[in-house]
């Protein structure tokens, strides 16, 4: 049984146009447009922060498909869903960069394919 | 017909700033496009009416992750990046693969028709306390885990930008009553007999010990 305040289905008191006017497939044509920009950054650039704000952008377009959706279906648990991703998203951009930072103190990268110590 | 207008305006500056990312060269200039591609995005939220969601992106996304970018880009100083990659088609090859995504998405999307927009109380959808009966109720165990993983990512960051990983800065000799005595066996070993000659580190050193015997 769904929370009544999360689906605030009924009632209308107030119909601002917005999402009303507006389809729902545009935002998803935005969003799909995003991720793919998104994914071409990662495989063309070589710089590791840049590949980090590439992905980024993946991530923002994944929350404008969830946001559009919450408004289509009326239903609050898309933008909950929204909210965390972005906290995802800051956790990853926060271990990220300070592990950038911190093999940039040894030496200079300037391309992905150099951080091989992983490799074993 | 004019808030279609302005949707497209939105969508324009979004997808430029989306082009502006994978383009630009300098990495700085990556990080603002990508700034211009998240405002945009945060009037769409609003467009959808997710006023609480708006106000998150513009203040922990354009505030406080992209000023990390920033800092980080200003920090490192300019990259260059001026070599193609390795791979021999890997600059036409990667492009095509979006554009194969994209066509995969769009078919996906075309496919579709959607019903008009659920009517909804817009006094209650979306607003901070709409969002927080569903964050504080319903799904209050996923969100006692991300304050988790946020602690988990502070500590780690800490622990990684510290400088645990460099040998032989000037630094490490006033860092060393601070570090643990993991962080000692990182150091080479000249550096580990310096430490603890210094009477700060062999207190530091003795203090631990004391520290530690009550536990085992």
């Amino acid at each position: 049984m769904p929370d009544p305040v999360l689906l605030a289905g009924d009632a209308g008191v107030i119909q601002i146009g917005s999402a009303g006017s507006i389809p729902v497939s545009w935002f998803l044509v935005v969003s799909a447009i995003l991720f793919a920009l998104g994914t071409v950054g990662v495989l063309v650039r070589r710089n590791p922060i840049v590949i980090l704000i590439c992905i980024e952008l993946m991530l923002n377009a994944v929350n404008l498909t969830l946001v559009a959706f919450s408004r289509q279906l009326g239903n609050l648990e898309g933008q909950l869903f929204a909210l965390l991703v972005m906290v995802v998203a800051a956790a990853e951009a926060v271990i990220g960069l300070a592990i950038l930072v911190d093999i940039f103190r040894v030496r200079d990268v300037d391309d992905v394919d150099e951080l091989s110590e992983l490799r074993g | 017909m004019a808030i279609q207008i302005f949707f497209w305006f939105v969508a324009a500056l979004a997808i430029l700033g989306g082009v502006g990312v994978i383009t630009f060269r300098q990495p700085i200039k990556n990080v603002l496009s990508l700034v211009g591609t998240m405002l945009s995005l945060a009037l769409m939220f609003l467009l959808l009416s997710a006023q609480f969601v708006f106000v998150v992106q513009i203040i922990v996304y354009t505030g406080a992750v992209m000023v990390l970018f920033l800092f980080v880009v200003a920090l490192l100083g300019p990259a260059r990046e001026d070599r193609a990659g390795h791979l021999r088609f890997h600059w036409w090859l990667a492009p095509l693969a979006g554009l194969v995504f994209l066509a995969f998405v769009w078919s996906m999307l075309s496919g579709l028709t959607y019903h008009a927009a659920a009517p909804v109380n817009l006094n209650v959808f979306g607003t901070v306390a709409s969002i927080a009966v569903g964050l504080f109720g319903q799904y209050l165990f996923p969100f006692e885990l991300t304050s988790i993983l946020l602690l988990v990512a502070a500590v780690g960051a800490i622990y990684l930008s510290r400088g645990g990983y460099q040998q032989g800065s000037p630094d490490d000799d006033k860092q060393a009553e601070l570090d643990s005595p993991t962080t000692h066996s990182a150091l080479p070993a000249e550096d580990r007999e310096a430490e603890v000659s210094t009477p700060a580190a062999a207190a530091g050193a003795n203090r631990t010990d004391e520290k530690e015997e009550p536990g085992a």
